[in-house]
Parts: structure tokens; sequence; C-alpha cells
């Protein structure tokens, strides 16, 4: 299984081993990561699941679609080229060892 | 001879005791009837917190399109955020979101400050007072007029209508005369500003749906109507019962009051927690698309089901002694908001209005009292919250 490390808005390091297909936000909700809401349960609709991909991964991810793009405009902690909804991306291989850092506020 | 049965369990949201204290006949229905068939309602009543959850994701078996509220308005079903499927109800709520997202209500901040320190300097003149009448309503459909370009000298005629519309008759279980009248004066009125919205645009809310297209088609007029009505009706009467109930909730536990009122930054933890412990807006409906079994219980495609989300909030499966106010809970997961994608559009400008309003008041006010025995409650299939809050200030 791919290799997850996730920064908690503590600035704490977790390293998890996540099932291919999960969501980046799935999970930081199962692993209890600090920082992640999820709100809405991974429906797009509440961008409290906003976080920051490690830069070398970025074009590692699937596109981004219009709905995702227009709640991270509401997102709280500033948008970054790096924002991404958690929701919105799927674990796959090509993953393995990626890092994601949770904003301190969502 | 006959014998003396044991009293059949009923759950009827239209009597009186469900909305002064229906936490008692959650707590039988989640450990007895998980999935149960209520005649006084005519549907099904789901109250443990995984079937709600569940409920909120699988909206294709659990659709809106038939209406959400307990008892529905008539016009609502399919024009609304809260009564539409995905896609539309996507697309719909696309258009809206940026409106509600936090960074593009923070213009909004100011004025609700400033309005809150006026209303609040009244109320400490008065010194007893009616919190829904004089504080919370008056916060509420001042900041939603702002936000939403309405003009001042309509506050209190749609205020009024505003709460016979989320009113049911108790005795004729549905909505009477005076609720619907209630509600057709809200959706006469935004008719007429969005007649003057289409005469001359504005940088607003309704100017913005009736620009908008979704896949090339204008929204319909129903649609434009019916969803800024909901807008009102939710932006009054949900936030405004929703800081009387967080008031209500700190005049019964005076430990968490004064802890709040020594550190406003505990705002949040007492938002979450009163979300969860007994927010107003208790009971939403869905319709079945499929049949489906829960619990033993074969439910059929087209049968009507409630979900109990101030239940799923107090099912001791989910939650550690979640009877107990506790402003050091880790509250993840409520489901104050609801949840899935018919979330509450509003729960960003509820946070923020309520971090304002309340932790203002309660730093002016740490102390002051209920002060009478009784509290009448709204009747409502959908909402809990108080028709008057009387308090005093002082010990």
């Amino acid at each position: 299984m791919p290799q997850i490390t996730y920064i908690d808005s503590d600035g704490n390091k977790h390293q998890v081993e996540l099932p291919l297909g999960a969501t980046i936000m799935e999970g930081a909700v199962q692993n209890d990561i600090k920082g992640i809401i999820a709100e809405c349960g991974g429906s797009c609709m509440c961008a409290t699941c906003h976080c920051y991909i490690a830069e070398d991964y970025l074009d590692k991810l699937p596109e981004m679609e219009e709905e995702e793009d227009e709640m991270l405009e509401g997102a709280v902690a500033p948008r970054t080229e790096r924002s991404r909804l958690g929701c919105q991306v799927r674990i796959s291989n090509a993953l393995d060892g990626l890092v994601v850092e949770i904003p301190q506020e969502q | 001879m006959e014998t003396i049965t044991e009293q059949k369990f009923q759950f009827n949201p239209y009597s009186p005791i469900m909305d002064s204290d229906p936490f008692p006949f959650y707590k039988t229905l989640r450990d007895q009837y998980p999935c149960f068939w209520s005649d006084d309602v005519n549907m099904w009543i789901l109250s443990r917190y995984d079937d709600i959850k569940r409920a909120g994701v699988e909206w294709e078996t659990f659709s809106s399109s038939q209406g959400n509220l307990v008892d529905e308005l008539p016009g609502r079903s399919g024009s609304t955020l809260g009564t539409t499927d995905p896609p539309r109800h996507d697309r719909l709520r696309k258009l809206i979101q940026s409106a509600f997202a936090k960074n593009n209500l923070m213009h909004l901040m100011d004025p609700t400050k400033e309005l809150v320190t006026e209303v609040l300097d009244r109320v400490l003149e008065m010194g007893s007072f009616d919190f829904v009448q004089d504080f919370s309503s008056q916060i509420t459909v001042g900041t939603l007029f702002a936000m939403m370009g309405l003009p001042d000298e309509d506050h209190h005629e749609v205020r009024r209508n505003v709460i016979l519309s989320i009113q049911s008759d108790q005795e004729t279980r549905q909505k009477g005369p005076e609720h619907i009248a209630g509600f057709k004066f809200l959706t006469n009125y935004v008719e007429d500003i969005v007649r003057q919205r289409r005469a001359g645009p504005k940088d607003d809310l309704i100017s913005r749906l009736i620009l908008a297209e979704i896949d090339g088609d204008k929204l319909e007029e129903a649609e434009i109507i019916m969803t800024s009505a909901t807008i009102i009706l939710a932006g009054v009467e949900s936030l405004s019962s929703f800081l009387s109930m967080m008031a209500y909730n700190m005049a019964t536990f005076p430990d968490a009051r004064r802890r709040i009122a020594a550190d406003v930054s505990l705002m949040p933890k007492a938002i979450e927690e009163t979300l969860r412990f007994n927010t107003s807006a208790q009971r939403f409906k869905r319709v079945l698309t499929k049949d489906l079994e829960m619990h033993g219980q074969q439910m059929k495609k087209g049968d009507f089901v409630m979900l109990c989300y101030g239940s799923a909030n107090r099912d001791e499966r989910f939650f550690r002694n979640p009877d107990v106010y506790d402003l050091e809970r880790n509250t993840r997961g409520h489901l104050g908001f609801g949840g899935g994608v018919h979330l509450c559009l509003g729960n960003m400008f509820a946070r923020m209005i309520t971090t304002i309003a309340m932790g203002e008041f309660f730093t002016k006010i740490p102390e002051y009292y209920i002060s009478v025995e009784e509290l009448n409650w709204n009747p409502s299939t959908t909402f809990r919250s108080p028709v008057k809050l009387p308090l005093t200030i002082g010990k």
C-alpha cells in the first residue's frame, strides 16, 4: 500500500499506509489527523479538507474539476499552487511517498 | 379475560412534548426501534448516527426531490437546494456557494460587530428582555438583509412571516392556512425583489441567480424565488434559533458560560458542542428511490423517511456521554449542520455571526438567568426553538 506522510495543523508528522482508491481526506479522518474536518463527508461541498501537496507530486495528481476549483476559492487558509481538497485526490501507486501538509485553519 | 398490554411506543412529532424535549423519545428509538414506522407522521424514523450519516451520503437512495421539511411548504420541492438531488443540485449550489464561502463573508464582520454593539446596548438598558425578539432575531435579520441587499424597513414583516412558515398545526398535523399564507408572503416578497433586480441588477445574490446559467439554461423563475425564500427562511429563523439555543444552554450550564465569558477564544468549541448537543434543525425528510431493508424492517420505494439529526448527535454509539454538554469534547463528525451533499449552505455564515454575536454577548453579560419557569416552544416538526426566551441580567 502507498505510504503517505501527513503534517498536521500542529506541525506533527504522521506516516500512514493507505489503500489504493482511498482519498487523502478519508486517510486523514481514519487516522485522526488533526486539522482535517471534512464536514460534508467528501461531497466537495465545504472546503474543510483543504491541504497542501508536496510540489514534486503535483503532476501526479488527478486533474482538478471545476467544482473543486470553485470550492478552493472559498477556503480559509490561503490558496496556493499546491492547494487541493483532500476528498478529490485518490491514492494511486504514483503517490507513494507523498507528503501532505494540513493548513492551520479550515 | 383481557390483559393489560404494554402501551405501544409512539413517535409523534406533532405533540408539544416533542417540541420541548424530544431527547427521551430519541433514546427509545435508538435503543429499541432504530427503524421505526410512525403512524402519526406516516414515515419511517431513523435515529442512529451511522444510519443518518449514511442517508446523507447515499443521496441516490435517500432522495430530497420530494421535499426535505417534514411538513413541506407548497412549491419548494424540486426548486431549492435542499429539495433537489445531484446533478442539478450541485450546479445550483455552485452558483450560490461562493457567496457563502468564508472569504466572501469577511465584509460582513464589521457591520455585524456594529449591529451587535448597538443591540446589546439596548438590551443592557432593559435588564430583563426576550432574547429571541430583542437580540437574536435583530442580529440575524440585520445581517441577512445586509448580505442580500434587502431594505431595512421590511425587517419586522419578513420575520413575522418567516416564523409562521416554519410552524405546523398540531391539531390538523399539517401546515395551516396561516402558515401557508406566511410562506406565500415571503415568496411574493422575493418575487417583487426579483422583478426589481431584473430591471436593474445589483452586485447581490438574487441578481446573480437571475443572470446565472446552468448548461446554457437560465434558472427557472420558481428556482430563483424558492431558493431565495429558503435562504431568507434559514438565515432568519435557523440562525436566530441557533443563537437562542446557545443562550439557553449557557443559562443552563453556568460553568461553561463563565469560562467563555472569561475567554472568548472558547467560542468555536462552544459553537460546535451546541450544534451537537441541541441544534435548532432537529429533523429532515427524504424519500426512498428503491426498496431498502434496515434493522430488519422492509421499507418500500416511495416511502418517506425522517432523519433525526438531533438524535444522531446524542447517539452513545458514536459520542461518549452524549447527554453531557462538554466544552472539551471532540465534536468532529457531528451532524448539527447535516452532512453529505446537503450540508448546510450557511454553515460558515452561521459560525461567523454566532462567534461575533454570542462572544460579545457573554463578555458583556456574563451573568444571566431564564426569568420564567417554563418555556413555550415553536410548534414545528423540523425545527426546535423557544418562541420566547425571557432572560434577566444578573445572578
